[in-house]
C-alpha cells in the first residue's frame, strides 16, 4: 500500500475534499466515491480531470500513472443534450 | 460599404479564407441554431445543416432561428431558410436525414470542419467515427441547464504534411457508464428495444448560446491537440484540459485513421466487390460498421416467413419484438448478429448486385464506403428569395 493525498472537487467547486488514495485506485473508483459521498446525480455520467496537469484522466487506468501528490482532480459531468 | 469591415479590422483575420470554406453543422436544435447564426454572421462561405427531426413547440424557447410557423416542419430546412436571410452571400443548405446515412465520406471531405450539436451519445459516437475515418476536424458541443462543454478533435489539422498525427478521439475519454446507457437501448447484442423512453434533459437558451459561441470560436482557431472546455454558467468557472489517446479506445484504436483509408469508388458496395477487395488486400477479416442479422429462426417452428424477412437486415433497424414467434406464441426466436466475416461469406449469402446494409466495411487497413456518392440525396440550398411563412 502506498497512499497519496489528492484534492478532489466538483466542477462547480461547491464540494471539495482532501483524499487519500491507494496506488491501484482507478479514476472510475474515485468518481463512484464522489457520487456516493456527495450525493451527485446518479443518472449522470462523469469524467475526472487533473486540473494540475490539465489532463483528462483515463477512468480505467490506475491513478498513480496519472496524478501526483497534491494534484487537484475535478469531477466533471459528461453532457449529452444539444 | 463593406459588410465585413469590422472583421477585416481584426489582425490576422482572413474574411476571404472564411468565405472560401464550407462547414457542416450536425443537429439543428438549440446549439445548432446558435452555431448556424454565428457562422452566417461571420460570413462563412457555405453551411450544410443536417438533422432528421421536425420542429416541436418546446424547441422555440431555445432555438433562435425557429418560429411557431415552423412547428411540424423539417428542422434542417427551417433553420436553413431563416439563416439564409442573415447574409445572402452565405450558401445555407438544409439536409433532412440521419447522419449515418447522409454523411458520405465524399461529402465529409468537402468540409473545413464539422460541428456536432447533437442530443445523444450514439450519434456522437457515429459522427466521431466518420470524422476519424475521413480525417476531418470536428467539434463537439453539449449542454445541460447549467454546464457547457466544447471539445475539439483535430483529426485533419493535426497532420504533418500528408501524415496524420493521431490525436485523442471523442471515445478516448468516455466513461464506461455511457456505454451501459447505450446498451440499455438495445437487446440481443444489437436489436432496438421496442419500448424505451429517452430521458428529457433540461437545457436553456443561455447554455445553448454559450455553447454555440464557443463551438464556432474553436472552429476558427482549432488547436493541434484534442481538448475539452467546460463552463459552469452559474459560477462562471471554466476548465480546459487535454484529452489523451486511450490504447483501448473502441474507435481510434480499432479503426484505420485517414491516411490508411482508400477513396471509396462507386460500385464497391456489393458483397462480391467487398470480398474481392479483401482477397486483394490479403485480409482475413471483413468488419462491417453495422451488425447484420445473419440468422434468425424459431426454436419451435424453425425458419418462418417472419424470420426470413429480417435476415441480412441491419440489426439496429430491427425491433426486439422479432424475438417473439407469432406462430407458436412464445419468445423462442433465436437471432445471430454478426459484423465480422471471412472473405467469401458475404457473397455466399447476398445476391451479386445487392447492396450491403452497412455504412462502411473495414478491409485490412482500408475502408470501403458502402454509402456511395450516387446515393446522396439532392439538397435544397436556401436563398433569401425563398418565400418565408
Amino acid at each position: 500500500m502506498n497512499d497519496r493525498k489528492l484534492v478532489l472537487r466538483t466542477a462547480d467547486q461547491s464540494r471539495r475534499a482532501d483524499i487519500d488514495f491507494d496506488h491501484s485506485s482507478t479514476g472510475s473508483e474515485i468518481i463512484q466515491a464522489a457520487v456516493d459521498n456527495w450525493s451527485l446525480p446518479a443518472d449522470m455520467d462523469y469524467t475526472l480531470v487533473n486540473t494540475t496537469t490539465g489532463q483528462v484522466l483515463n477512468p480505467s487506468q490506475p491513478l498513480e500513472q496519472q496524478a501526483r501528490e497534491g494534484d487537484v482532480l475535478e469531477v466533471q459531468p459528461v453532457l449529452v443534450a444539444g | 460599404m463593406d459588410r465585413y469591415a469590422r472583421h477585416r479590422a481584426i489582425a490576422g483575420f482572413s474574411q476571404e479564407e472564411l468565405q472560401a470554406s464550407r462547414v457542416a453543422v450536425i443537429g439543428a436544435g438549440a446549439i445548432g441554431n446558435e452555431v448556424v447564426k454565428n457562422l452566417c454572421l461571420l460570413g462563412v462561405g457555405a453551411i450544410d445543416i443536417l438533422d432528421f427531426d421536425t420542429v416541436e413547440l418546446h424547441n422555440l424557447t431555445r432555438s433562435v432561428l425557429l418560429r411557431e410557423a415552423d412547428v411540424g416542419r423539417s428542422k434542417a430546412a427551417s433553420v436553413a431558410r431563416r439563416a439564409a436571410r442573415l447574409d445572402p452571400a452565405v450558401a445555407v443548405t438544409g439536409i433532412d436525414g440521419d447522419l449515418w446515412e447522409t454523411l458520405t465520406f465524399e461529402r465529409l471531405r468537402r468540409y473545413r470542419c464539422v460541428i456536432g450539436a447533437l442530443d445523444n451519445f450514439e450519434a456522437r459516437l457515429r459522427l466521431n467515427l466518420l470524422c476519424w475515418l475521413a480525417g476531418i476536424d470536428w467539434i463537439n458541443a453539449a449542454i445541460d441547464s447549467r454546464y457547457v462543454t466544447v471539445e475539439t478533435f483535430p483529426f485533419g489539422s493535426a497532420s504533418v504534411g500528408s501524415d496524420p498525427v493521431p490525436v485523442a478521439c471523442y471515445e478516448c475519454g468516455l466513461p464506461g457508464s455511457v456505454y451501459q446507457k447505450i446498451a440499455e437501448r438495445y437487446s440481443c447484442g444489437g436489436l432496438q428495444r421496442a419500448a424505451l423512453a429517452r430521458r428529457i434533459m433540461p437545457t436553456t437558451a443561455i447554455t445553448a448560446s454559450i455553447a454555440g459561441a464557443q463551438a464556432v470560436n474553436h472552429a476558427l482557431r482549432l488547436p493541434r491537440a484534442a481538448r475539452r472546455w467546460i463552463f459552469d454558467s452559474h459560477s462562471g468557472l471554466a476548465t480546459q484540459a487535454n484529452l489523451s489517446r486511450s490504447p483501448a479506445c473502441p474507435c481510434c484504436s480499432t479503426h484505420p485513421p485517414a491516411a490508411a483509408m482508400g477513396r471509396p469508388a462507386a460500385g464497391e458496395a456489393t458483397a462480391t466487390a467487398i470480398d474481392a477487395a479483401a482477397r486483394a488486400a490479403g485480409a482475413d477479416t471483413i468488419r462491417l460498421s453495422d451488425g447484420l442479422i445473419w440468422s434468425c429462426e424459431c426454436a419451435n417452428c424453425g425458419s418462418t416467413d417472419a424470420t426470413r424477412a429480417v435476415e441480412l437486415q441491419r440489426a439496429a433497424a430491427v425491433s426486439d419484438g422479432i424475438t417473439f414467434c407469432l406462430q407458436c406464441r412464445s419468445q423462442a426466436i433465436r437471432v445471430q448478429i454478426r459484423d465480422e466475416f471471412e472473405p467469401g461469406e458475404l457473397s455466399a449469402r447476398f445476391p451479386p448486385d445487392a447492396a450491403i446494409p452497412a455504412r462502411f466495411a473495414i478491409v485490412g487497413n482500408g475502408c470501403i464506403d458502402l454509402q456511395s456518392p450516387a446515393t446522396e440525396r439532392p439538397d435544397a440550398t436556401m436563398t433569401t428569395t425563398e418565400h418565408l411563412t
